[in-house]
């Protein structure tokens, strides 16, 4: 109170947004209640705004202050609750710029303080204006759940340095370390690795239906040389172990002995699309597919490229040669069939030759379902590689 | 002599003791204009630890004490002021009816009980505050 300059700076009025909301706005509002009866059963009939802030905050301060100076004297005395004379001799101090009856009487007793003797006086004076409210208990303490100490629990603290009164650890689960970051990078790689393995499903259905293909048509024209069946056998036995394993990862073991290629696959199904609507002319264009759709393939590995050399070189021989070797390459087509990956060569040097002798209307359901199952697979094949 | 006097002091110290508890007693049939909530939230707040009720009851008479002591102050000030613009006959029908708790009476009167409020000049109350809305349209 004595220090009353603070109270200016401060303003009498704090602005409301700075001060937490909770017990404190309620309990100012309150105190402002109070100081307006009591200023009324005084007289006055109205009051200015900052004037009542003022009034009330002064009231506030006084009664912390009381408070404060009787826990002070009680802490003096050794004592942590408060008792009378402790408010007496907080209430003497405050009232010391006023000044008391007795006050200069220093061996006085603080039983017969004048200022208790003024209260007295105060209390049978004045009439009794109750508070205009009922007020609660305020402010509302939540019931705490504390956390239960290893005592408690009946738990043994983890460490010898941990006394027992100690609330109890949490589950391990819950400050364990864990390799968050970790483990979302090989979520990733797993997703990943799942969505290629779904792409690769019908990959892997297509090229066993390759391979059935490849044997179905071996027996069919068997006026392929002995040599030549011989090779399809070898090579359908190497598609067989490239099946099992990764056709992907296969395919660079191959790479420096065969021309199994699986690049031809795109450049057959585009092939064989054209072919099937039967124009001659159309197959350039099927050409010029077949090189973009190697482009597209073109981060693989060099194998694919020896297989385009392969499949180019194939085409040439088509267009340059004579018939009869043009129904030879029919054959060793076959033995490409017999690979697994590499049954494009033979359907397009079929659909080739087909053109070239105008017998359109001669393929056979197995073909067709074959292409069709291939433009399928294709679809899958390009869309995995522009993920 | 001596021990007279001790006597007589400790019947005085009796009877104040009596009289101490008899006041604190009483408090317990007096309702302060300050409730007791709100007393015993602020004493709690700054540290005060006390399970008896009477003594928050006296804290509670002590702070009405203290504001109804400086609001007759106040009331004391405003009046005289008032007297004075009467002397001027300046507005004299306007503001003589009513007794309105200013801060410029409130800072005089604090003043006195130590507490040193100044008015801060960019802080204006509206001058129609506490006036008759009827009398302010006028």
């Amino acid at each position: 109170m004595s220090d009353g300059g603070r109270e200016s700076e401060r303003g009498p009025e704090k602005p409301a947004p700075q001060r937490k909301p909770g017990g404190e706005e309620f309990a100012r509002a309150f105190v402002k209640v109070a100081v307006a009866q009591i200023c009324e059963s005084e007289g006055f009939q109205s009051f200015q705004q900052s004037a009542l802030e003022t009034l009330s905050d002064v009231t506030v301060r006084y009664i912390c202050d009381i408070g404060k100076t009787a826990h002070v004297y009680a802490n003096q005395a050794g004592r942590t609750e408060s008792n009378v004379f402790d408010i007496i001799q907080g209430l003497e101090d405050l009232g010391l710029p006023q000044g008391f009856l007795g006050a200069s009487d220093i061996e006085h007793c603080l039983a017969s303080s004048g200022t208790v003797r003024e209260l007295a006086q105060y209390v049978g004076e004045s009439e009794q204006i109750p508070f205009a409210y009922s007020l609660p208990q305020f402010p509302v303490i939540k019931d705490r759940k504390l956390t239960p100490s290893f005592l408690q629990i009946g738990e043994e603290p983890p460490g010898e340095h941990i006394p027992a009164w100690l609330p109890a650890f949490p589950d391990p689960g819950t400050y364990a370390q864990s390799s968050t970051p970790n483990d979302r990078t090989t979520e990733l790689k797993m997703a990943k690795i799942e969505q290629e393995n779904q792409h690769r499903k019908p990959e892997r259905s297509l090229l066993n239906l390759n391979q059935w293909l490849a044997s179905n048509e071996l027996e069919g024209p068997s006026s392929v040389d002995a040599g030549d069946a011989a090779k399809a056998k070898q090579a359908a036995a190497k598609a067989k172990q490239a099946a099992e394993s990764n056709p992907f990862l296969a395919a660079p073991l191959q790479y420096g002995e065969k021309e199994v290629s699986p690049v031809l696959l795109p450049a057959k199904t585009k092939l064989s699309n054209d072919t099937t609507t039967g124009n001659p002319i159309v197959k350039y264009h099927g050409m010029d597919n077949h090189v973009s759709v190697l482009e597209a393939f073109a981060p693989n590995i060099e194998a694919m490229k020896s297989g385009l050399r392969d499949s180019e070189e194939g085409h040439k021989k088509v267009l340059l040669n004579t018939r009869p070797t043009v129904q030879f390459k029919l054959g060793s087509g076959k033995k490409y069939l017999g690979s697994m990956l590499d049954s494009s060569p033979q359907n397009k040097s079929f659909e080739v030759t087909e053109s070239w002798f105008g017998r359109l209307n001669e393929k056979d359901d197995k073909k067709r379902r074959a292409e069709q199952i291939l433009k399928e697979s294709m679809g899958n094949l390009q869309e995995l590689d522009h993920l | 002599m001596n021990q007279n006097q001790q006597q007589q002091a400790s019947d005085g110290r009796h009877d104040d003791d009596a009289a101490l508890s008899d006041f604190l007693a009483s408090l317990m049939d007096y309702t302060p204009t300050i409730p007791d909530e709100l007393v015993e939230h602020y004493l709690a707040k700054s540290g005060f630890q006390c399970p008896d009720v009477r003594l928050i009851r006296l804290v509670a008479v002590a702070t009405q004490k203290f504001v109804s002591e400086v609001a007759s102050d106040a009331l004391q000030q405003c009046k005289a002021r008032q007297a004075a613009v009467v002397k001027d006959k300046r507005d004299k029908q306007q503001k003589d009816k009513r007794l309105i708790l200013t801060m410029e009476d409130l800072s005089r009167s604090l003043r006195e009980y130590g507490v040193n409020v100044k008015h801060q000049d960019y802080f204006a109350d509206s001058p129609s505050t506490g006036v008759d809305p009827a009398s302010r349209d006028e």
